[in-house]
């Protein structure tokens, strides 16, 4: 038995805001289920009570159109994602980023916007969206606010939302579909691990990002670089964000190793024409 | 909170605690003890049932989020006192040595050849990748499922990983 708290599945939007405004500090948000249930078996959290957001249809779905991009709902999980033909077709950096993800189990419960809302520095698909420019909508009864990922992390698992607020959907730019891409992720065994380091790669015609988790107390991105940048220039970009630490699991320099070196694969794969 | 299920074809109606999950519900509210507790945490997998045709680590749900849902436990395999062809299997090729990941490996195998009949040797290691087995050293179970599946050319011919 875990701690005592109390279950609440609001049926909408509306609902849940006012669930979240009457319990605000106290209640904690259910999506997948897969981070929320490892820490209350850990005791690491004791919310009063848990709100699953999954009965709410506003928060389901991929959407994806060529004006305004990819749109995933807060509640659709990993393998949705992975399977999704838009997503397969327009940014398959997506599909492989959450096929990183954890175990078939994990991912069949998982939410990508858990995923994010947890806040871990070596979060798989944060290092792809970020590459991507993705935002997030983040929505309470007071309103909806858009912030790019890139500055929804302030720290190891702390996040800009509000207890009030909750990440309704996850927003891709409509200019990075076909986005040309490459991802690597660093891990002690070929199956379920997280990352030692991972580095997500997205280019186009008129930019390119990398993305690097592991590498600093949130997951981080480059500057924007530009679509012919040299290796030279896009290894001082990725250093001058990369800041890893040894603990555990890797040392800072192995890291910092591994993060140029598949730096500098993706590259050399990206500029021969071939995408991974 | 009062919850209704379906677990191996039977219909159950329960008063389910807020803050159990659905392994303890399993073992405890229906007396199904075929599901293990490893872990606790989704790492392990002893804990995997079918839950809607996907696999879960049943110790990630709780028990209240399960109302509505079609669940198959390692005790949906056997009919009749008749083991499974995969069960079989995983007798017949040694797959099972302490037997404590044997349900969630059944579970995962089974979720696969429910949609993939005739997987390839990637194909299973990629299916039971949330599941760990400290005793066989994995290469029987592969090749169980291989064997399940009229696969299997020759008995202890998959190279080791």
């Amino acid at each position: 038995m875990l701690q005592n708290f109390g279950y609440l599945a609001p049926k909408s939007l509306a609902e849940l805001y006012a669930v979240l405004k009457k319990n605000s500090g106290k209640a904690m948000i259910l999506a997948g289920g897969t981070d929320v249930l490892v820490n209350l078996h850990n005791g690491c959290m004791a919310p009063t009570t848990l709100v699953d957001i999954k009965k709410i249809a506003e928060l389901g779905g991929i959407k994806y159109d060529k004006k305004n991009g990819l749109s995933i709902g807060a509640v659709v999980t990993c393998v949705e994602v992975a399977e999704n033909k838009d997503v397969i077709k327009h940014y398959p950096l997506i599909a492989k980023a959450v096929g990183e993800i954890g175990s078939p189990q994990l991912r069949n419960r998982a939410t990508i916007a858990g995923n994010i809302c947890t806040g871990s520095p070596c979060a798989d698909s944060s290092c792809a969206l970020i590459a991507l420019g993705a935002s997030l909508e983040l929505s309470s009864a007071d309103g909806v606010r858009t912030v790019f990922l890139k500055d929804f992390f302030i720290g190891p698992k702390r996040t800009q939302i509000k207890p009030e607020e909750v990440l309704t959907r996850i927003l891709v730019p409509a200019d990075m579909a076909g986005a040309n891409f490459g991802m690597n992720k660093l891990k002690r065994i070929k199956g379920h691990d997280i990352a030692l380091v991972s580095v997500a790669v997205a280019k186009t015609d008129k930019v390119m990002r990398v993305g690097i988790g592991s590498a600093a107390p949130t997951p981080i991105v480059t500057k924007d670089l530009a679509p012919n940048a040299s290796l030279k220039d896009t290894l001082a970009a990725v250093a001058a964000v990369a800041k890893p630490i040894d603990d555990v699991r890797a040392s800072k320099e192995y890291r910092e190793f591994m993060i140029n070196d598949y730096v500098e694969q993706i590259y050399s794969d990206l500029f021969n024409g071939k995408g991974r | 909170m009062k919850i209704k299920l379906t677990v191996n074809g039977k219909k159950y109606e329960r008063d389910a605690s807020e803050s159990k999950n659905l392994l303890h519900f399993i073992r405890e509210d229906l007396g199904l003890t075929g599901t293990k507790e490893g872990c606790g945490a989704g790492e392990c997998g002893a804990c995997t049932v079918i839950m809607n045709g996907k696999t879960v680590n049943s110790c990630l749900v709780l028990a209240v989020e399960a109302d509505g849902a079609t669940i198959q436990t390692v005790e949906g395999e056997a009919k009749n006192g008749k083991l499974s062809k995969l069960q079989t299997a995983f007798k017949a090729n040694h797959a099972v040595q302490c037997g404590f990941c044997t349900a969630g490996m059944l579970m995962s195998s089974r979720a696969l050849l429910n949609k993939n009949p005739k997987p390839t040797v990637d194909e299973i290691k990629h299916a039971i990748e949330g599941n760990f087995c400290r005793c066989t050293g994995y290469t029987q179970i592969i090749e169980a499922v291989q064997d399940a599946s009229g696969q299997l050319k020759k008995k202890g011919g998959l190279k080791r990983a």
